[in-house]
């Protein structure tokens, strides 16, 4: 486990291609190539990441902020065929004592079934249980877009997008707008789990769900919801450790008229004040398009300070993080021929922001970027073809 | 509703099936980042319907089956189909367009990992959600519709 791939030390600038140059035929299993790579911090400051390769979800340490990793821990012995891109990548989290908590999707046919499959190391990451389904129905439906949160007080809530009720109404001969959104929890990190519990009816069907603390058991999550059959907008709700869903209500009303699936996911992160979230979503509604930021306030209900942070139409996928006092979004835009990864930070909770910086410019394809929160600062997780997988920090003064 | 009922028909069949079709012919050709010029030069003076789906959009598959159906009463209808699908994927394509006798028709996939870019060839004012649609007329004036297509707006958007 903690030799290096090849015996070089593999530095941030490496990429797959490079790996594979010098790989003289051999297969190259790296978090450089392996497709929609996710990273965690541990209470040591380590870094774990989750990406998957050859229909393998792979598991990497770095205990040195990204530069070298040691050789990736293959976690599904059978192979699955494991949803990764920019929507819908594997989840991992780290408990305080060590146990590593991994979450995925598993394709199950070309018709949007799929399974909630979950499994974790309870030995530091050399090994791992074999994956159980999650998702309590038995039945061959879509079960998709999963998410992973542990609480501060050690609840893991696991939520995903679910068809099961599109499928009962179907056999009612009734239509049903949309998917379904359900969860369970788990409070003994991963043994066992409660029943499946539903959040909501008629959500979208395609866009990763975003989940933030509510206190200290619970979590808030923010996923595109349909109003009125035809309306994409979003919802936020908190959800509670017995299975009960409290405070459902809209969290934008950006008025985005779309039978359309537009694979384009909010974020959030809780802000300052108690019952508050920093929120960022994509639309192309008659009311807001393009990026927005926004805050949330559960108690009214209503979501103020809305900003377009990037209007023209390449831009997407914002990722929110929040540091002591500081708040950073990151997102993708597009000049026709370049990606730029944009960073902007504020130190008024949101009030007001910094011009947006672009950290890179790449001229290849690349994921969208995440935000990694670790007790010593703020990190970009970001792969790209010609930067490789980056994990490098993000500081809160403008000028580093 | 129709097109849950077409769904739920073909979700009993596994993925070992899916890769029978591999073995087929199919008329799936790869878009690089110039081919949608090409394609558009390839109608000059012509009127024609570009309709672009991915094999993990549901309501495409209601647009597709629609565009099936059109195909089958017309089959002289210029209509271009585009899978933002890496075109790595082709055989779950195929499968799909063989669902509603779509795999004979001219076909492309995405065969650039940088999607951005091709998005932008295709139309730099997308956002990349799907089902989209373009309705070019003779003089490659064009009309652009994001979501599922009707019969209605088709004959909108397209009058024949």
């Amino acid at each position: 486990m903690t030799t290096l791939l090849w015996g070089v030390d593999a530095a941030a600038a490496e990429n797959c291609q490079s790996l594979r140059e010098r790989s003289a035929g051999q297969q190259v299993i790296s978090i450089h190539c392996g497709g929609a790579p996710s990273a965690t911090v541990d209470a040591d400051g380590r870094l774990w990441a989750a990406f998957v390769q050859d229909k393998h979800v792979y598991v990497t340490r770095s205990d040195d902020n990204g530069v070298t990793y040691t050789t990736p821990v293959r976690v599904n012995s059978e192979p699955e065929d494991t949803e990764y891109n920019g929507e819908n990548r594997p989840k991992i989290l780290v408990a305080e004592d060590g146990t590593v908590l991994l979450s995925w999707t598993t394709k199950t046919s070309p018709n949007f079934t799929g399974e909630i499959r979950f499994t974790r190391s309870t030995d530091a990451g050399k090994t791992f249980e074999p994956p159980r389904t999650m998702n309590d129905d038995g039945l061959m439906t879509g079960h998709r877009f999963d998410s992973l949160f542990l609480t501060a007080s050690g609840k893991l809530y696991l939520t995903w997008i679910d068809k099961r009720d599109l499928d009962a109404s179907a056999a009612r001969g009734e239509t049903y707008p949309g998917a379904a959104i359900y969860y369970t929890i788990s409070d003994d990190l991963g043994a066992s789990f409660t029943p499946n519990f539903r959040v909501s009816h008629n959500s979208c069907e395609c866009c990763r769900i975003a989940m933030a603390p509510h206190g200290d058991d619970e979590v808030a999550i923010l996923w595109r919801q349909i109003y009125d059959e035809h309306i994409r907008d979003h919802a936020i709700a908190v959800l509670g450790a017995q299975g009960e869903v409290s405070g459902l209500t809209r969290a934008t009303v950006d008025d985005w008229f779309i039978d359309a699936c537009p694979h384009h996911g909010p974020t959030m992160v809780q802000a300052a004040q108690p019952g508050q979230y920093h929120i960022s979503w994509f639309s192309d509604g008659n009311l807001h398009s393009g990026i927005h930021y926004g805050r949330h306030d559960m108690a009214t209900g209503t979501t103020e300070n809305i900003i377009q942070v990037d209007g023209t139409p390449g831009a997407g996928h914002p990722f929110l993080a929040r540091d002591d006092n500081t708040l950073y979004m990151v997102w993708k835009g597009f000049d026709g021929m370049a990606s730029q990864l944009q960073l902007m930070r504020s130190q008024d909770d949101g009030a007001t922001w910094s011009a947006p910086q672009t950290l890179y410019n790449t001229e290849r394809a690349s994921d969208h970027p995440l935000l990694v929160t670790a007790p010593h600062g703020v990190f970009l997780s970001w792969s790209s073809e010609e930067f490789g997988y980056l994990f490098t920090e993000i500081g809160s003064d403008e000028k580093q | 509703m129709k097109s849950n009922r077409v769904i739920s028909a073909t979700a009993t069949l596994c993925l070992g099936l899916l890769m029978s079709a591999a073995a087929l012919a199919d008329s799936i050709q790869p878009l690089g980042t110039g081919t949608f010029t090409e394609l558009k030069a390839g109608f000059e003076g012509k009127p024609f319907v570009v309709s672009l789906w991915s094999v993990d959009c549901l309501p495409c598959r209601v647009e597709l089956e629609l565009l099936g159906e059109l195909k089958k009463e017309d089959p002289e209808f210029p209509l271009l189909l585009i899978s933002t699908d890496a075109i790595e994927k082709r055989e779950e394509a195929v499968y799909i367009l063989e669902e509603y006798g779509l795999e004979t028709i001219p076909s492309w996939m995405f065969a650039d990992a940088f999607i951005e870019r091709l998005r932008f060839s295709i139309d730099p004012t997308w956002h990349g959600e799907l089902p989209r649609s373009y309705f070019y007329a003779a003089d490659h004036s064009f009309k652009a519709h994001s979501g599922i297509l009707t019969e209605e707006k088709l004959k909108e958007f397209f009058p024949r």
